[in-house]
């Protein structure tokens, strides 16, 4: 099209740069070369534009392979007469070891429901993705869970970030969601169809303040906090609460999530020697925090938080360094109920380790929304959501939930667990409601 | 609706991978950073209509512009690096910005920031609707990219791509045109900042990071940086790898990464890069200037 | 309390040298930017891991991590980065990111996303004065970084091979009309730079107890903005940005708290810097 249009005799600014340049770098060529190079590179680009069919037609083959393959791919084999729930964890990326627990957990809830019969008569179908704890794809896999594998129900087991980008696609489209550990407080705001397992990020603060100036007696308290929602809404609330309850926070450090080296900040707090620290770290940060007091010779008590609540993450790698420690969380090892013993027995048997916080959170999101169709008797997205509301007094791994409020909050204590001779064990439970309740609006 | 979805999130980073384009495929020079001027317009986005309930149309030009202007400056600042820093100066500029989003309480520091759903006229635009707005976003920017290489502009930032020198002896004000060059680019990628933040509903300093850089850069590059349907492929294929491969979700990082290695070893100028010299030129290096090691 | 920070700050940037080495001594040579290089980083711990969990011996182990980890650069130095050498240097990049995200992925899938230990029994104690408390992984650590630091300053400087590896540094094209034997300066030069970063791997898992999969993310980035501080291609640019880097973040961690993510300081040093000297801190006198 455009090639005809050129000849010799134009000799527009375009071509006069072009043969310029040319000039510039072979000034053995005649002005009449130049320009004839010029005119040649800018029609082999416009030929390559206009007229390059097959790479036309390669786009279209790749694309259209590509669409096909996403559409084949939203179909699953549709198994007729089971209950389908949604999950989506972190199985890559930073997270992929919570991911990998909270899966284990996932399966092994699925597993028990189902040889007990399954729920009304039906079994029950997981359907899990991974979401690499990245919300763009958390998104993608929430309208594929919706629309093509056509859930009744979903668990989220992973982080803030990816569940709160997902909620309100949930509640549009009316399907109930349960997020396992997530603690940010907006998740449950997006409506009536989403319920959170775990407690608030500002109940476990505050339960923290509780034991930190009630228990444990503590005046003056250095916090050490990840820096995140969660770091900041534990650390926030627990600030709160234990200023009313007449403590004094003396030091507040934000670290990033991955931190190693902590010996800076560690250096620093020693010289200013507080009662109690309170570590609002995931188990990463939180064994090298221990290891590095135990390097710096720092006896200074410890209140941790579900964060550092992993087997295979925390204990194996902190060792003996994490005697004395005490943290909130909600799996209470010394729990007598059956319910609980026999989930760490049975998880422990099957994979090898013992299970922690996001693991039982994870669980225990199953077993409420296999509460819930009992309670209403029927499989379908808004009799699960009407029967968790009517969830009382229910026997949970992590505790007996009261209920859930009307904000889709949960009711439960916060345990409070202790290393004692490298083993974890009870150390307080926290039931007083004005602590334990979540706000509801 | 998975597909709307889908469709809607491949479109904006086609349209960033466009944008990453002109900096770099038509200017050469090198932007790993474009995730931080992404990651400025969803965030004016977000205090705009989220805090200060702004409508949709200013939103998106505001971020627009204050993504432009910021990305003028880190062009003025590109001037005085040298070519082999300019690369590492965008990556350090993506990590301060998303540790201020990080840190600073009014972008929501660590909690993020929400967004209200999309409003035109008070009337509600749904999912599809605002595919319609991506994808007109997408055309719009075509259209532009389209005109720009034909343009007097388009021209004299390819030439300068080239070889810088010879263009500043054929009368090309070359620093003018590279700042004007970054921004342009992160103008368009303040736009696909404005409209994401509205796709998400939510934001967190997360979503702008360094590898969110690499990845629009990739999917510019895997397709063929200096063409228009070069980007386009690129975040299609690159975008589609996540969902397309889900079944295989365990390995999806390792296919990842080794597309992008095969991609560069075996076709270094992208899937609709053609063998005629501008690309070649694109690929070829300009010959190194001596750098350490002569003490 | 000061001097507890200053050791702690010098052996953060030690391992900081160690990990920014191999970076530096790539660029040096191939004038490209090398994220590939943290990949080794990770590799090195886990093979550090391994063969101290078969032999238990410290010195074999590190030993093995370097060679094998050397061998692996050479590989990928060999099938990947020698067909890319005469491209843009964006396609380089890209590359290397591949490769790393590949690795990273690749050790997860064979290792598991948990966190191992590497509990390395050091023949030595630690020692404890009146305000100093310097455990013994600090002190392995400032040794085998001096050491192996020392090594490189020797033969580049004081060995016929050494003149060679500057030159061909210098201009390759130049070097290889003299005679000197390119491609075993590039090879030689990925063996030292990608067995270093395993080392320091290795030093660090010993030093926390702990490695993952994840391990590279922040050392890969980090180390771009050392070596473009230390004046890119400067082995002794490199070191003192890396120990300016290590004692600025201690120093203010220790004295003010983190007022910034600890991460990103090493950007803004940058940055700040690039606009006062565009051309870095060391620039060599030839740019």
């Amino acid at each position: 099209m455009i090639v005809s249009r050129l000849s010799l005799k134009e000799k527009t600014s375009l071509e006069k740069i072009v043969a310029g340049i040319y000039l510039k770098f072979h000034p053995d060529f005649s002005l009449k070369r130049a320009y004839l190079i010029g005119i040649q590179q800018i029609s082999l680009k416009f030929k390559f534009r206009g007229g390059n069919v097959m790479k036309k037609y390669l786009f279209l083959v790749i694309s259209l392979a590509l669409i096909m393959a996403i559409v084949l791919s939203g179909c699953r084999t549709k198994e007729l007469g089971t209950i389908k729930i949604g999950f989506f964890a972190p199985l890559t990326g930073f997270a992929a070891s919570d991911g990998e627990s909270v899966l284990n957990s996932a399966k092994l809830a699925v597993e028990t429901i189902n040889n007990a019969g399954g729920l009304l008569g039906k079994k029950i179908e997981l359907v899990d993705y991974d979401d690499n704890c990245n919300s763009d794809q958390a998104v993608s896999i929430a309208q594929k869970l919706i629309a093509s594998d056509k859930v009744v129900a979903v668990v989220s087991g992973s982080y803030s970030n990816p569940t709160r980008a997902v909620a309100p696609i949930f509640q549009s489209a009316k399907i109930p969601m349960v997020s396992s550990y997530a603690e940010h407080p907006d998740i449950t705001k997006a409506g009536d169809y989403i319920f959170r397992q775990s407690f608030v990020g500002s109940i476990q603060g505050r339960a923290g303040a509780e034991i930190a100036v009630r228990k444990i007696g503590a005046k003056k308290i250095a916090i050490l906090q990840v820096d995140n929602d969660f770091g900041a809404s534990l650390a926030d609330s627990f600030r709160e609460h234990a200023k009313d309850l007449g403590g004094e926070v003396i030091s507040f450090d934000k670290f990033q999530i991955g931190e190693k080296e902590f010996n800076p900040l560690l250096t620093r707090i020693k010289k200013e020697n507080p009662d109690l620290i309170y570590m609002v770290a995931y188990y990463e940060e939180g064994s090298q925090i221990m290891k590095q007091m135990k390097q710096l010779e720092m006896n200074t008590k410890v209140l941790g938080t579900e964060g550092i609540d992993s087997t295979k993450g925390f204990f194996e790698i902190v060792g003996k360094d994490a005697e004395g420690l005490v943290f909130t969380t909600n799996l209470n090892r010394d729990d007598s109920r059956k319910v609980t013993q026999d989930y760490i027995k049975n998880y422990t048997e099957k994979y090898g380790f013992a299970p922690d916080m996001v693991g039982a959170s994870a669980y225990d999101s199953f077993m409420v929304l296999a509460e819930a169709i009992r309670i209403s008797g029927q499989a379908t997205s808004d009799a699960i959501k009407d029967g968790m509301y009517k969830i009382k007094d229910f026997d949970a791994v992590t505790g007996v939930i009261s209920s859930y409020n009307k904000l889709g909050e949960v009711l439960k204590p916060v345990q409070v667990q202790t290393v004692k001779n490298g083993e974890i064990h009870f150390f307080d439970e926290i039931t007083d409601t004005k602590v334990i309740t979540p706000p509801d609006i | 609706m998975y597909l709307i979805v889908v469709a809607t999130i491949v479109s904006i980073y086609a349209i960033l991978a466009l944008s990453v384009n002109i900096v770099t495929g038509y200017t050469g020079r090198p932007n790993l950073g474009q995730a931080s001027f992404f990651g400025i317009g969803a965030y004016t986005t977000a205090i705009l209509a989220g805090k200060y309930g702004v409508g949709f149309m200013p939103s998106l030009i505001i971020s627009g512009m204050i993504a432009g202007i910021i990305g003028l400056l880190l062009g003025l600042v590109s001037l005085r690096v040298k070519e082999d820093f300019l690369a590492i100066t965008t990556i350090g500029f993506n990590f301060v910005i998303v540790a201020i989003f990080q840190y600073v309480p009014f972008f929501g520091a660590s909690m993020g920031l929400s967004i209200p759903p999309l409003k035109l006229f008070s009337i509600p635009i749904g999912h599809i609707g605002l595919l319609a707005i991506v994808l007109l976003l997408m055309l719009l920017v075509i259209l532009f990219s389209y005109r720009l290489e034909r343009s007097w502009l388009g021209i004299a930032l390819v030439s300068i791509r080239n070889n810088e020198d010879a263009a500043e002896s054929l009368g090309i004000d070359v620093r003018r045109f590279k700042v004007i060059s970054f921004g342009i680019s992160t103008f368009i990628a303040g736009l696909a900042g404005c409209v994401y933040a509205y796709y998400m509903g939510f934001i967190m300093s997360y979503n702008f990071q360094f590898m969110t850089s690499i990845a629009i850069l990739s999917m510019a590059v895997v397709g063929g940086l200096g063409t228009i349907a070069g980007p386009i492929i690129g975040a299609v294929i690159l975008g589609l790898i996540p969902e397309v491969f889900r079944f295989a979700s365990d390995y999806r990082l390792l296919i990842y990464g080794t597309i992008l290695v095969l991609m560069m070893c075996f076709k270094p100028q992208g899937i609709m890069g053609g063998d005629n010299s501008t690309f070649i030129n694109l690929i070829r290096k300009t010959p190194p200037k001596t750098a350490g090691m002569d003490k | 309390m000061f001097l507890q920070q200053l050791v702690n700050g010098v052996v953060i940037g030690s391992v900081y040298a160690l990990t920014a080495m191999g970076a530096t001594l790539v660029y040096g040579i191939l004038r490209v930017l090398d994220i590939a290089n943290a990949g080794a980083y990770v590799i090195g711990a886990y093979i550090g891991m391994t063969i101290y969990a078969l032999t238990g011996n410290l010195f074999a182990s590190l030993v093995a991590t370097l060679i094998v980890s050397g061998l692996i650069g050479v590989g990928l130095e060999r099938f990947i980065y020698l067909r890319l050498f005469n491209k843009s240097p964006v396609i380089l990049l890209i590359t290397s990111i591949g490769i790393f995200i590949f690795i990273e992925d690749l050790l997860r899938l064979l290792n598991g996303p948990y966190a191992k230990r590497f509990p390395a029994k050091l023949p030595f104690d630690g020692v404890q004065l009146a305000n100093l408390s310097i455990p013994g992984t600090w002190i392995l650590v400032m040794v085998v970084t001096a050491v192996l630091l020392f090594v490189l300053w020797y033969i580049l400087y004081h060995t016929k091979i050494g003149l060679a590896w500057r030159a061909t540094a210098q201009d390759i094209e130049i070097a290889k009309a003299m005679g000197i034997n390119v491609n075993l300066i590039v090879a030689l030069n990925f063996f030292l730079g990608y067995g270093f970063a395993a080392v320091a791997g290795s030093l660090i898992g010993i030093m926390y107890n702990s490695i993952s999969p994840t391990m590279g993310d922040i050392p890969a980035y980090k180390m771009l903005a050392i070596i473009v501080l230390g004046g890119l291609g400067n082995p002794v640019g490199t070191v003192i940005a890396a120990l300016v880097i290590g004692l600025v973040e201690t120093f203010i961690g220790g004295y003010i708290g983190f007022f910034f993510p600890r991460d990103a300081i090493a950007f803004v040093a940058l940055i700040i810097l690039l606009l006062i000297r565009p051309k870095g801190l060391f620039a060599s006198k030839n740019i």
